[in-house]
């Protein structure tokens, strides 16, 4: 009831998510539940690997809940400093007073701390958590002038997607070798298929093996003009959208061939394979 | 006096009897047939008869020979009689007459009794301007003409070659049978710009305007290309790929087949490679066959154990191969003697089944669509091997029950193999009829094609998809060892010393310390004077170790162009790389200049800076006056970047790989496109240049892209024809590479030095220090200009002399090479953004 309450308005809610009642759905792929489980016992931070939409994030939430620890989600983009994570002074009245961010209070609480495509956020930004992710577990506040030692609790986690940008944009080696790594694929087609059901709710099982069956080939064209593939979430949006009364072809469209692509070969050629798969 | 009837008739007898036996007797023969139409009738004929013999003898024969069968055929004779008569007059028309008399019948079964007359007329038009036009198109059959569309189809067909034989002065037989293959192909709108075309191309040249009306030659085949209609192969072949490409994981390469018209859009293989016709009739037939023959390749019709199995179930222990180390497919079905043919439809069409059987299964729509572009089934003999396709492919869809032999080509071990037992197995049946082998074509449905047409390489499966049952002997390598020795010697003009130095020195590892034979030592004052023959270029002091000083003027640089290109393998390397060029060219346009970056602590701009603000106002309270930049920009950052490509050109380049894939040349040349092609794509200053060595007097430097140009077709065939000479005397060549950066005008400089081995030379002894603290030296000078140097190396032990030279961080080891060419671009892309 409270999550629909939730869902009605616009609810104010802190960064600090404290894990609710029910947890996220989550489909286990591997091992990654019990490699995430040892490296939390050992506080050992973890770095997600794994294309755009195949479940990174989900997981995350879903071993926040799991563990019954609070997650502190940071999505990370090219304009984040160091300070839009540790935390900055303002101005109050006559003086300054120092408001922490999301990374800090994260330490502090002994949080989950998530930072999301860290790839994508400024240098300085990703060199502050070194002294976090090795024996230290320290923070520095360095305009305070001070360290804060982390609670026991708390867990750095970053997302990290390989074949995105590495062209120019790629960790720092002495970055990457801090974290254990948990790397994530697009879910076998059976797994998928129920991801995509479950997700959508009430979606067909024919229609989300289709869906996964268009997916399958359409990431065979990832490097040959795609750059990144049909996600899992991809496919929930296009089971979602026919659920909401689309046909296939125009859901498939919207969802899968549109929003990856402007190249008109590269689309004709999904929609192709849209088509035979929803047209027969 | 009143001419009766029967005088005329009897005069002409008269008369015809004083000048020709044969006529006479013609006339008379065929007089029987003539006189029920009327005597009067008869006397018009007889006169006609007789007046074309007086004009043309061959031209009155031939209407008398003719006349009873036209009577026999059209039943009247006034209207061909009266229309033989305009023939009269034209010199040398009887060729023409004698073809329209034999059409006459015809035509006047197609286009009725007036339409005929009509058919006549044109005909006489033609043969007015031009008798042997007439001659061509009395000789065609009036059906043709018409295309089941009667005077219609006669006119559309007529009417524009006529305008062009009045404009242009084009004879219109020379194109008429080129304009019908052309309406059949693409319709009638299309016949007036070809044949327009033609007619400009006759007159640029009457060969050539000949060939292009038979339907030869280049001009040919780009005007009917454009006229092409359906699915042009060319235009779609990115998406035909990627769609095969998405299906199976991988996609053969296309090639087009020349055009060939009015023949089926088969598609053929070779194993490796698709060709395709220049077109399909639509993008469902495309799809479908594209889609076909793919699965072909993919399902493992051609790999080389199961074609080595089909020779050994037919008592041949080996495939005989042809010069190219094809697979020539005729001894498999030499056996069946003159009943080849029934045997290869049954071979393919158990085959075919399997394959889209399979395709089925990833592609839902792939049987429905060949069952929707079936069509009709053929009429003949060929028609219960369609229908049996068609039935087939029925069962996969659940329309039929799936029924042996069918259902054993579905079970997963399935393979080409059963297909040709099986196929055994029918032929034997011998329920299936004898096909000749032109009829046999049209047996295959819509999107399949004769399996066996050419000879293919026998592979191991090509989609990378099954694992090889076996390879035999030696079979499957490619008999092509790149002659890898031969280009080396002539790889630059001039004067350039590997032409006068004997092979023993070019081979090898280039100089390279403890190889090839003792060399004197370098850093000894012993070493041999400047030659007096060579040339001296640049000199530069090189920097003696030992002595703790420089030796003035000790090596000379020249610079010398690289004659040898290689334009073909520059494309090819683009093509091959055009996945990872795509990619680089969007990193590069994400990193352009024009892209906005915030910029902080700005006097001024759109949004404020919390941090400096915070700090603007503890400032103030503190009693400071600090400036008020207080503001977030997004501005374009000016990059000022020049850099240079050095690579090292010495003769280890021309070493295969430790991969074993090719010569490690190969990547250079790849990686060495890349970044030119790259850096265009940027557009900050650029150059490349390669250096060899010979002694101390003979460093060559070769300038291949200068700062101040843009790319040039040439300059990229140099890059492709790139090959090792020689050895690697590093430090005199970077120095001359900094004269040049010198000169570049950019704030920024950058010395991008890409090697694969240390710094050596024929003459420094044995020594590897003196010209590793050459190098060393040489690298301090160049940041003492500001000049920043970064070396690439391929040489996996670089680590162990690099750091001492470039200093640490400034130089990168890759030791898979595979990676050079993606590699070096993004290295300049982070050096520069440092």
């Amino acid at each position: 009831m409270k999550n629909l309450i939730d869902r009605l308005r616009g609810v104010e809610r802190d960064i600090v998510q404290q894990p609710e009642a029910r947890g996220p759905y989550y489909e286990p792929q591997g091992n990654e539940i019990r490699v995430f489980e040892a490296a939390w016992r050992k506080r050992l931070p973890v770095m997600l690997k794994g294309p755009t939409g195949c479940g990174k994030t989900r997981f995350l939430e879903h071993m926040a809940h799991r563990l019954g620890r609070p997650l502190v989600s940071v999505s990370c983009h090219e304009d984040l400093t160091s300070a839009d994570l540790v935390g900055r002074f303002l101005l109050e009245g006559e003086s300054t007073v120092w408001q922490d961010g999301p990374l800090t209070r994260a330490v502090k609480a002994g949080a989950i701390c998530y930072l999301d495509e860290i790839v994508e956020a400024r240098t300085d930004s990703t060199v502050i958590i070194h002294p976090l992710t090795d024996h230290r577990r320290r923070l520095p506040l360095e305009k305070r002038g001070l360290e804060i030692e982390a609670h026991e609790d708390f867990l750095l986690v970053i997302s990290y997607n390989p074949g995105y940008q590495t062209v120019l944009k790629d960790l720092k080696p002495s970055t990457k070798q801090r974290f254990v790594a948990i790397s994530f694929q697009y879910p076998d087609a059976d797994t998928e298929a129920r991801i995509v059901r479950t997700e959508v709710g009430d979606l067909e099982d024919d229609v989300a093996r289709r869906l996964v069956a268009i997916a399958t080939q359409a990431r065979a064209l990832k490097d040959h003009g795609l750059d990144e593939a049909s996600s899992t979430r991809s496919l929930v949006y296009a089971g979602s959208l026919i659920m909401a009364g689309l046909s296939p072809l125009e859901a498939g469209e919207a969802a899968l061939v549109s929003p990856i692509t402007d190249d008109l070969d590269l689309a004709h050629a999904l929609r192709e394979i849209i088509k035979a798969h929803f047209s027969a | 006096m009143m001419e009766t009837p029967e005088i005329t008739i009897a005069l002409v007898l008269n008369e015809l009897e004083e000048l020709s036996f044969v006529a006479t007797r013609d006339l008379k023969t065929a007089m029987p047939s003539i006189e029920p139409f009327g005597v009067a009738t008869t006397a018009a004929w007889a006169a006609t008869g007789r007046d074309l013999f007086l004009f043309d003898r061959d031209a009155g024969k031939a209407f008398l020979r003719a006349s009873p069968g036209l009577a026999g055929a059209t039943g009247e004779v006034e209207s061909w009689t009266g229309q033989a008569r305009g023939f009269l007059g034209l010199r040398g028309s009887w060729k023409a007459l004698t073809a329209y008399l034999a059409q006459f019948a015809e035509a006047h079964a197609v286009f009725g009794a007036g339409g005929a007359l009509e058919w006549g007329e044109a005909g006489l038009g033609l043969a007015r301007a031009h008798l042997e036009s007439a001659e061509v198109y009395f000789s065609l059959p009036p059906a043709r003409l018409a295309d089941a569309r009667g005077l219609a189809g006669l006119r559309e067909i007529i009417e524009p070659l006529r305008a062009l034989q009045v404009a242009r002065g084009l004879p219109a037989g020379l194109a008429l049978p080129g304009a019908l293959d052309v309406r059949a192909a693409f319709g009638a709108a299309a016949v007036a710009p070809w044949a327009t075309r033609g007619a400009d191309i006759l007159r640029a040249g009457r060969l050539r305007g000949e060939s292009f009306f038979r339907l030869e030659g280049k001009d040919s085949e780009e005007a009917l290309l454009a006229a092409l209609p359906g699915l042009r192969t060319q235009e779609q072949e990115r998406f035909l790929g990627l769609f095969v490409h998405a299906v199976f994981g991988a996609s053969p390469p296309l090639r087009p087949l020349g055009l060939r018209l009015g023949a089926r859009p088969f598609v053929e293989t070779d194993g490796l490679t698709l060709f395709v016709p220049a077109a399909f009739p639509d993008a469902e037939e495309a799809l479908a066959a594209l889609l076909h023959h793919a699965g072909h390749l993919a399902f493992g019709s051609y790999e080389t154990g199961r074609v080595h199995a089909l020779f050994r179930e037919m008592g041949m222990t080996h495939p005989p191969l042809d010069d190219n180390q094809n697979v020539t497919w005729r001894p498999l079905f030499a056996a069946f003697g003159d009943d080849m043919a029934r045997f290869q439809l049954l071979f393919d069409l158990l085959e075919d089944f399997r394959i889209d059987a399979r395709i089925q299964a990833r592609l839902p729509n792939h049987v429905p669509r060949l069952l929707a572009l079936a069509g009709q089934a053929p009429a003949g003999r060929v028609r219960p091997y369609f229908e049996a396709a068609v039935e087939s492919l029925e069962m996969l869809v659940g329309r039929r029950p799936l029924i042996s032999p069918w259902s054993e080509l579905i079970a997963a071990d399935a393979d080409i193999l059963t297909a040709f037992r099986l196929a055994r197995v029918w032929y034997e049946t011998n329920t299936w009829p004898a096909v000749g082998s032109a009829e046999r074509l049209d047996a295959y449905l819509p999107g399949r094609s004769p399996n066996t047409q050419r000879p293919v390489y026998p592979r191991a499966g090509i989609l990378g998809r099954e694992a090889p049952e076996e390879v035999q002997d030696g079979q499957g390598a490619p008999a092509t060892q790149a002659p890898a020795a031969k280009t080396e010697r002539e790889a630059s003009g001039g004067e350039d010393p590997d032409l006068e130095i004997p092979p023993e020195d070019t081979s090898g590892s280039g100089g390279r310390v403890g190889v090839g034979r003792p060399q004197p030592a370098a850093s000894s004052r012993r070493l041999r004077q400047h030659r007096p023959g060579q040339p001296a270029g640049a000199a530069y002091p090189e920097w003696d170790y030992r002595e703790k000083a420089y030796r003035r003027d000790w090596a000379h640089v020249q610079e010398r162009a690289l004659t040898e290109t290689d334009a073909g393998c520059a494309q090819d390397l683009l093509l091959q790389h055009a996945g990872l060029l795509r990619r680089l060219r969007r990193a590069v346009q994400a990193e352009k200049p024009q892209r906005p970056i915030p910029l902080r602590r700005q006097l001024e701009g759109e949004d404020l800076d919390l941090d400096a603000a915070v700090a603007y106002v503890a400032d103030r309270h503190s009693g400071m006056q600090p400036p008020a930049s207080v503001y977030r920009q997004r501005r374009p950052l000016a990059r000022d970047t020049g850099v240079l490509l050095l690579a090292d050109l010495s003769t280890s380049i021309m070493q295969q790989s430790a991969d074993g894939n090719g010569r490690v040349v190969d990547r250079l040349k790849a990686a060495l496109l890349l970044f030119a092609v790259t850096l265009e794509e940027i557009g900050d200053p650029y150059a490349i240049a390669g250096f060899a060595s010979k002694y101390r007097d003979a460093v060559s430097y070769y300038p291949i892209k200068p700062f101040d140009e843009r790319l040039t077709a040439h300059q990229r065939a140099v890059l492709g024809g790139l090959s090792g000479r020689l050895a690697t005397r590093m430090g005199a060549a970077i120095r001359h590479a900094c004269m040049h950066l010198g000169r570049a005008g950019t704030g920024r400089r950058l010395l991008l030095i890409l090697s694969d081995g240390r710094p050596a030379d024929y003459d420094d002894g044995g020594d590897e220090r003196y010209l590793h603290e050459d190098t060393r030296m040489a690298i301090k000078e160049a940041a003492d200009r500001g000049i920043h140097a970064f070396c690439v190396t391929l040489d996996p032990g670089g680590g162990a002399y690099l750091e001492r030279i470039f200093g640490r961080g400034h130089y990168l080891v890759i030791d898979q090479l595979n990676e050079l060419p993606s590699r070096l671009p993004q290295i300049y892309l982070r050096l520069r953004d440092r």
